[in-house]
């Protein structure tokens, strides 16, 4: 609260945190409403992924694991959206999955509204395979035997009278698969438990507080691209000429840090300001 | 527009704007919705972890295909349930030694494989490239992550780093200037991590915003101007309620 006799420093210092939350959301909703359309630079980790995918021929096998549930939806569903689209575009036999039993739901609707979205038919050209308890241990039992993992779909038919799974017995039948995590089990399990043992090309996608722990995976290879938050998200969106929720929230992203990194100043100056005045 | 989907948007903005409420001060709108958020949480693995779990992993397999070899796991997991009695809870142990030995045998060496070996010999690059005949060349470009430059910056980082973390000797002179080397690299790692950490729960605030804006459309019914008015008017009627009551002393 400012008192009578305060230095101005001070009752900046003493802010009533409220003014900051709604300074915060203007310029979250202001850019959300006006768009301008700030350029999206593509970083090579996203076009790892990008150029891989498009590298496989048609038919290849694509797993994609949602690894998250509905808390990191704004960040990892419009990743899942834009490589499920990618996929699907390039024909690639597409097997989804989950190993978070909290995002079961999100995962089958968001699959499912792709595959509708893109004209393809489950059983066919993609499946769901939905939840099986073991985190870790389940990546392992695919390694060996996938149908002994999922002895059915999310529907509750048997994997083994899948068309889409023909000829596909474990993960080292798999062509390339992307796990988007956030948190365990997620990337990270993906590649001790799965690449690792069963050699297969892995990328990576996850919330923006995972990445800086993803990159020592990247740069060293284990993982051959990885998509970080929403802006990562943005960048596919960019590449596959889709745009969609990622590249509309890239203008508001940009003014939260703006925003965020003149209040680190200002709160910085007039703390030093303060520390001179009280000598 | 499909009269679930109206429902589910009715729902979803009237939750965020409860949640939403807590920027303004603690109340119970927000407790309303965090009970319901854990109470629904809850409730939806206990369903799903039931279903698959009991229902298509160990029940139907048994009674239609008779897989009678499942009924180990599942003795070993009904052990777990032991705990409860006292007197028979030292059966629990059995079920736990399992899982931590079969646990524990699984993670060691594919972490150890993983995280340490692949990480060490990523550390340890080559800080210079013979090529050919010519002789010897260093790339200096920062950007690139496989340059010489940034793996000398990496071995510098590591080892500092890994000599701030070793307290047997006492940190002056060279150690002091090694040392302090260290937290500089801890430094700039805290603040990326703090970087990614805003991005992302920015992302979570465009995302739930994005939501409001596309729930304050008429084809929705305008939940979002609706719960707004309400939620601000409930607020309002609250504050007016704590302020008529005296504060409870004991």
């Amino acid at each position: 609260m400012w008192m009578a006799g305060m230095t101005f420093s001070e009752k900046m210092l003493k802010i009533d945190r409220r003014i900051i939350f709604l300074m915060i959301g203007l310029c979250t909703l202001l850019p959300l409403l006006y768009p301008v359309g700030l350029p999206i630079k593509t970083s090579s980790e996203v076009r790892g992924v990008y150029d891989h995918i498009e590298s496989l021929p048609e038919g290849s096998v694509f797993l994609l694991s949602i690894d998250f549930d509905p808390a990191s939806k704004p960040e990892l569903y419009p990743q899942a959206i834009a490589l499920l689209r990618h996929a699907f575009k390039k024909n690639l036999r597409v097997i989804t999955m989950t190993l978070w039993v909290s995002g079961t739901g999100m995962a089958d609707q968001l699959v499912t509204q792709v595959a509708k979205e893109m004209g393809k038919e489950n059983g066919t050209d993609y499946t769901f395979l939905g939840w099986s308890p073991g985190g870790q241990a389940v990546i392992i039992n695919m390694g060996q035997d996938l149908y002994s993992a999922y002895p059915s779909d999310y529907r509750g038919k048997p994997t083994k009278e899948l068309p889409i799974l023909e000829g596909v017995r474990s993960l080292k039948d798999v062509g390339y698969m992307v796990s988007l995590g956030a948190g365990r089990p997620g990337v990270e399990e993906w590649y001790v438990f799965g690449k690792d043992k069963y050699k297969f090309e892995m990328g990576g996608g996850c919330t923006g507080v995972m990445a800086p722990g993803l990159y020592p995976l990247l740069r060293s290879g284990q993982i051959n691209g990885l998509i970080g938050g929403l802006r990562g998200a943005a960048e596919y969106e960019n590449l596959i000429g889709k745009k969609g929720k990622a590249v509309a929230g890239m203008d508001a992203q940009s003014a939260t840090h703006l925003a965020i990194i003149a209040l680190v100043i200002m709160c910085n100056l007039f703390y030093f300001s303060l520390r001179q005045q009280r000598g | 527009m499909p009269f679930e989907m109206i429902v589910g948007a009715w729902v979803a903005t009237g939750l965020t704007l409860l949640i939403f409420s807590f920027l303004y001060k603690d109340n119970p709108l927000f407790k309303l919705a965090e009970h319901l958020y854990v109470g629904v949480s809850v409730g939806y693995v206990i369903v799903k972890t039931y279903d698959t779990v009991i229902v298509h992993l160990v029940v139907k397999p048994i009674v239609e295909n008779g897989e009678i070899a499942l009924l180990i796991p599942v003795a070993i997991g009904m052990l777990m349930l032991t705990r409860y009695v006292p007197k028979a809870a030292w059966m629990s142990r059995y079920a736990f030694a399992f899982i931590v030995g079969m646990g524990a045998g699984l993670a060691i060496p594919r972490t150890v494989s993983s995280f340490i070996l692949k990480q060490v010999e990523d550390t340890i690059r080559p800080l210079l490239s013979m090529t050919g005949s010519d002789g010897v060349t260093f790339s200096m470009n920062l950007l690139n992550p496989a340059s010489h430059l940034n793996a000398i910056i990496i071995l510098i980082g590591v080892s500092s780093v890994l000599f701030y973390f070793f307290f047997s000797i006492e940190h002056s002179g060279v150690g002091k200037a090694v040392a302090r080397t260290g937290i500089l690299f801890l430094m700039i790692s805290f603040g990326a991590g703090f970087g990614y950490t805003v991005m992302a729960r920015m992302s979570l605030l465009i995302g739930r915003l994005t939501d409001l804006i596309e729930f304050s459309d008429t084809s929705y019914g305008r939940p979002t101007v609706w719960l707004s008015l309400l939620t601000v008017g409930a607020l309002f009627l609250l504050a007016r309620r704590g302020r008529e009551q005296p504060p409870d002393i004991h």
